[in-house]
């Protein structure tokens, strides 16, 4: 196990510096000058150079990176060039809330996807399976900015049961928290749950067909049975690939739900950085995103070999 | 995008405050035990009220003391240290316009009335002004405000060592001497005829903060600052909400009347108008492109929609270093082809106010003739039928909603006329850089709401300025600036001012097609809420009914 | 399918079989994908307004005898729109996912079958390009290489390549270890030959369902970018893009919003109802309990 966490390590450290190093690149590229946007007005020339020498933004791309690295490695992460506050600081202070959103989301999201994709692939091709697909992608084709509106507008205006933006810290009122989660997590989860039901349910199909669920269907055992002891776990590749790409993408790409129920989330912050070419944020979010996701991936692959045995880590 | 200052900061008119034990009646029907001292005491309190009642008071007796309110903005605040953000934006000047004060403030009437100054007096020229402080007040640090602050605050503005882009705002400004305590004065480089009405503002400019915090917080000032004002910050989470408390240590002792103020950033106009009808904001930012919901909440009782026809417009600026735009004919055709009413009924349902001239309605500056090219489509096809050459260029707009909506709209008119334009889709960053690069052919700009058309007219149009985006020299246009900016007398300065509309829109390097409107939303119980000057939503002095 | 077909004759009798598998929903399904793309080709030569033109005094009328389906928020015929707009979402919404389809496909599969070194630099690859901001990306090739239909297709196309990387991995992981598959390296095959002849068929189906599912995403993806300035460059007009445009209008007219929302309904289902029912076809053994 630990030769695993030791090689999982090495792994993450090229990705790291690879991801990190290609966004600087390719957001240096912008065009778009952050001397240009903190100057504004009194942008001439000369204050502009100047500033940029101030800021260091003239010498080339690479060796600014490396100096941002170099800090890195001594755990500063440097300030925001717009606000001063430290980058640690500001994702830190956003992550609670981007984690407990995208467990959220998941959470409901599984809830609804498993059971439906479960019935829709023991009944491939009735009635039920049609009209869940259909309702699957009737989901689909409502972006969540539409979902968004439409739940603010029926739960939190029209019912008043959640509020229509916001978050509360849970230590600050942990129901007001769980309240202030319930639609934009519900938002996420339906943009979610059709495409997890679709491929849990396209796996599970092609699993009925193999030889050891007509074995267990000729000793006997209850449908019941077969599908969540014996069918489950090896048609749930796709869904849990799937799922950990989503969960890492939740972290950091959760913009339009965040800016719409007013959540302070680390899309946002995201998204601000880039729009104010702010460097600093941009790479450290970056390197947290990164760093969650190879995280998220590694979990993933462990769990490969958990659903189904027939896969080994061999080397 | 430019210079994200005027603010307002009207105060009801001072005076007494109302007692509210007067309102009781002193005399009754039957004859109490009350001797004739009593008697004429109340009676005294009777003409007194009535007097009192009569008198302009404004938002006359009952402001209700206490209460929280939440407020809805756009953005969210980056913070107050002028050296760090440069321009406070309308996010930020709500934000400042509760924590600090300014020396002076705007009445109802558009005058500047005394608020941290008490007085103030100027010389001939207009050159100097001297300004006499409050005294015996203080910081929320505790630390004493004085004229030595206000120099503080000005010359680490101005300091070429903190390239601050606040400074260009301040140019005017030669230096500021605290000649004692409770006395600064000004010394201007060019004569400033309405200075006072333009320190209004809760800009980075003209906020005034407190010293001794700047210099012990360094970089933590920006998002810690410490001011004068009715509210202090209680607590701050960035992206979520910024909770400011009642300042009970303020200098005025009948204000604030709200106990609490909590602004939050919400960024989405549709969900920010949701939280205005789910109850969950008193007060919500709004501007014309959400008219749906405007022309909604003006006929919801609950709600109350403040509106504030400002100077300025929405602009556009041709560069005419480049080809087509080098030719006036073109740039004429292409205006004439604008039809604004149909544009102002397609975008935001007619609440636009069409634009002629760059000061407006909300402007000092009325002018018989501005000079306007009419809509006329036919002629505007002749001029470029008569130019020739085939019309294509590129327009910038912003990446947003309205952005393209706009775009798309004058992208229609003008292939009615006969010209090719390609809509070029960029974020707000990109476009001051390409603006100040002069890397454009037609980009966005605006002109917003200032008590004084001065620092933009001349900043814009002025040979050699910055922000002369159209790259368009004239010296009649630069005389005329000149001499408007150096001239006390209001009617000579309209007329200067007149011509200069003239000149610009028969030359149309740049065209205006609306009026600022601002636009807050609140509920009705909300009172007391002053006018919208340059789209400042100052809710320092209301009160909830 | 490698898997013999002797298991049949121990099947137990059928209980629930799926009804004939070329049902009537089939035949309308593929008479709707029909009609999308008789209309899409033909776009230019129907007798319809002009996309672009706005009425501008005209807008969000209902349908009526000059608007079939009533005009939009800037006074433009949401018909045309659609017709239009189906040309760039189908577009965009098949060829960005075929992409990644192709590409990740390939990766995916590599990785999962080599292993070792192979797998841990293509996983690596891969995991950078996931953990990439994809605004940074779509921003930068909008500032320098234009905003055009064709470079949001590669735009999102190349951001799709590490999802379908990763199914046809755990695709190709699950399988790889299989008695067919050493029963052909047994047999003396080559490693391409099990690649394409072995493994390719099993993989391609979690792959195709997965690739059906991303045309939908791309779909409102492509709306989502227009939203942010990065889709389609106005004022050509998408179905994602449409219902982005829509959703100011939605209390005053709200089929603005939810005309392209129907049509992209419409259409993604039927392509898997289509999908599923050519599936059913190949390989009718039963699934059902």
């Amino acid at each position: 196990m630990l030769g695993l966490a030791a090689r999982r390590a090495v792994y993450l450290v090229p990705v790291l510096l690879a991801v990190t190093l290609l966004t600087f690149l390719v957001a240096s590229l912008l065009p778009g000058d952050l001397a240009y946007a903190i100057l504004g007005d009194q942008a001439t020339p000369e204050t502009v150079a100047a500033l940029r020498h101030d800021m260091g933004l003239d010498q080339p791309a690479l060796w600014r990176y490396l100096r941002w690295l170099g800090g890195v490695l001594q755990g500063d992460l440097g300030r925001s060039y717009r606000t001063g506050e430290s980058v640690l600081g500001a994702i830190l202070g956003r992550l609670p809330v981007s984690l407990q959103l995208m467990v959220a989301a998941e959470i409901a999201a599984f809830v609804v996807a498993i059971p439906i994709a479960i019935q829709c692939a023991a009944r491939a091709g009735t009635g039920f399976d049609r009209l869940a697909t259909g309702i699957a992608f009737a989901k689909l084709s409502i972006p969540s900015f539409m979902v968004a509106i439409l739940l603010i507008y029926l739960f939190a205006v029209q019912l008043r049961l959640f509020p229509a933006t916001g978050y509360v810290p849970f230590g600050e009122d942990p129901l007001g928290n769980l309240r202030s989660l319930v639609l934009p997590a519900l938002t996420l989860a339906i943009g979610e749950w059709p495409v997890l039901m679709r491929v849990l349910r396209s796996d599970m199909i092609a699993t009925l067909q193999e030889d050891f669920i007509a074995l267990a269907k000729a000793k006997g055992l209850r449908p019941r049975r077969i599908l969540l002891v014996h069918a489950l776990k090896p048609s749930s590749l796709t869904l849990v690939t799937v799922a950990g790409i989503n969960i890492g993408r939740l972290i950091g790409g959760t913009v339009i739900v965040e800016s719409i129920f007013a959540l302070p989330g680390i899309g946002r912050l995201l998204i601000g950085a880039i729009y104010t070419r702010d460097f600093m944020i941009l790479q450290g979010v970056v390197l947290f995103v990164a760093t969650g996701f190879v995280m998220v991936n590694f979990l993933v692959d462990t769990l490969y070999a958990l659903l189904d045995p027939r896969i080994r880590h061999g080397h | 995008m430019v210079a994200g200052i005027a603010p307002i900061d009207a105060y009801p008119i001072v005076g007494p405050p109302i007692d509210p034990r007067a309102s009781r009646k002193g005399t009754r029907g039957e004859d109490t035990a009350m001797d004739a001292a009593l008697r004429l005491t109340c009676l005294a309190r009777i003409i007194a009220l009535t007097v009192v009642a009569f008198l302009p008071v404004g938002q006359a007796a009952a402001q209700k003391q206490g209460g929280s309110i939440t407020v809805g903005l756009e953005l969210d605040i980056a913070g107050f240290d002028p050296l760090k953000v440069g321009v406070f934006d309308t996010s930020g000047t709500m934000a400042a316009s509760l924590i600090f004060d300014t020396l002076t403030y705007l009445d109802e009437n558009g005058e500047a009335q005394p608020k941290l100054a008490q007085s103030w007096t100027h010389s001939e020229d207009y050159k100097t002004w001297t300004f006499r402080l409050r005294p015996d007040v203080k910081f929320h640090d505790g630390t004493p405000f004085n004229a030595q602050a206000v120099k503080f605050n000005i010359d680490r503005q101005k300091d070429p060592k903190n390239k601050c882009r606040c400074a260009f705002y301040i140019a005017n400004i030669k230096e500021v001497e605290a000649s004692d305590d409770l006395t600064a004065v000004f010394h201007l480089t060019d004569p400033a005829v309405t200075l006072p009405k333009l320190m209004t503002i809760p800009s980075s400019n003209f906020v005034m903060q407190s010293p001794t915090a700047m210099l012990a917080k360094g970089d933590d000032y920006n998002r810690n600052p410490v001011g004068t004002g009715p509210f202090v910050i209680k607590s701050w989470t960035a992206g979520d909400r910024l909770v400011l408390e009642r300042n009970a240590g303020y200098w005025d002792r009948t204000r604030p009347y709200l106990d609490r103020v909590v602004m939050r950033p919400l960024p989405d106009s549709q969900a920010r108008f949701a939280s205005l009808e789910a109850g969950e904001s008193d007060l919500i930012w709004d501007d014309e492109y959400d008219s749906d919901n405007i022309l909604k909440a003006k006929n919801d009782r609950a709600l109350k929609v403040h509106e504030y026809v400002g100077s300025g417009a929405t602009v556009y600026a041709f560069n005419t270093k480049l080809e087509p735009f080098d030719d006036v004919r073109v740039r004429q055709a292409l205006v004439m082809a604008i039809d604004r009413k149909k544009m102002s009924q397609a975008l935001t349902n007619g609440l636009s106010r069409p634009a002629t001239n760059p000061y407006g309605e909300g402007s000092w500056v009325k002018c018989t003739d501005d000079g306007a090219l009419p809509h006329d489509l036919g002629k505007a096809q002749a001029l470029l039928k008569e130019y020739g050459k085939p019309v294509k260029f590129k327009m910038l707009v912003t990446a947003t909603p309205r952005g393209r909506a706009s775009g798309q709209v004058l992208q229609q008119f003008w292939k009615d006329a006969g010209a090719e334009m390609e809509i070029e889709q960029v974020d707000q960053t990109a476009i001051v850089t390409r603006a100040f690069a002069r890397k454009f052919d037609l980009t966005p700009w605006r002109i917003i709401d200032l008590a004084d058309p001065d620092p933009q007219m001349y900043a814009n149009f002025h040979t050699g300025s910055p922000s002369a985006l159209a790259n368009f020299s004239n010296p009649d246009l630069d005389r005329l600036l000149e001499h408007a900016r150096a001239t006390a007398d209001p009617l000579k300065r309209t007329e200067d001012y007149c011509a200069i509309s003239r000149l610009l829109n028969k030359e149309a390097i740049w065209f205006w097609t609306f009026q600022n409107t601002y636009y807050a939303i609140a509920k009705a119980k909300l009172k007391g809420l002053p006018k919208l000057y340059s789209g400042v939503i100052d809710v320092s002095p209301t009160w909830l009914e | 399918m490698a898997i013999s077909e002797a298991r049949d004759a121990a099947a137990l009798p059928q209980s629930a079989r799926p009804r004939a598998a070329v049902s009537k929903l089939f035949w309308l399904a593929a008479g709707w994908i029909a009609l999308v793309f008789l209309a899409t080709s033909l776009a230019n030569v129907l007798p319809l307004p002009d996309p672009t033109r706005m009425e501008l005094l005209d807008k969000r009328r209902p349908p009526n005898a000059t608007h079939w389906l009533g005009t939009d928020g800037l006074g433009r015929d949401m018909l045309s729109r659609l017709i239009h707009g189906a040309r760039i979402s189908l577009t965009v919404g098949i060829l960005a996912p075929l992409i990644g389809l192709i590409i990740g496909g390939a990766l995916g599969m590599s990785a999962g079958y080599f292993r070792r070194s192979a797998e841990t630099v293509i996983t690596g690859a891969v995991d950078v390009l996931l953990a990439f901001p994809p605004l940074v990306l779509a921003l930068a090739v909008t500032a320098y290489l234009g905003q055009t239909v064709a470079n949001l297709t590669w735009v999102i196309g190349v951001l799709s390549i590490p999802a379908f990387t990763r199914v046809a991995r755990a695709a190709t992981l699950s399988l790889a270890e299989r008695e067919f598959i050493l029963a052909a390296r047994a047999a003396g095959a080559s490693e391409l030959r099990i690649l394409v002849r072995e493994l390719l068929p099993n993989v391609i189906l979690p792959l195709l369902a997965f690739f059906l599912l991303a045309v939908a995403v791309t779909i409102v993806v492509e709306g989502a970018l227009s939203f942010l300035g990065l889709g389609v460059p106005p004022p050509a007009p998408s179905w994602g893009s449409m219902i982005g445009e829509g959703r100011e209008s939605l209390e005053v007219a709200p089929r603005i919003a939810f005309l392209p929302a129907m049509a992209m309904f419409l259409t993604v289902l039927a392509f898997n109802i289509v999908g599923d029912t050519l599936r059913a076809i190949t390989d009718p053994r039963q699934t059902a309990l």
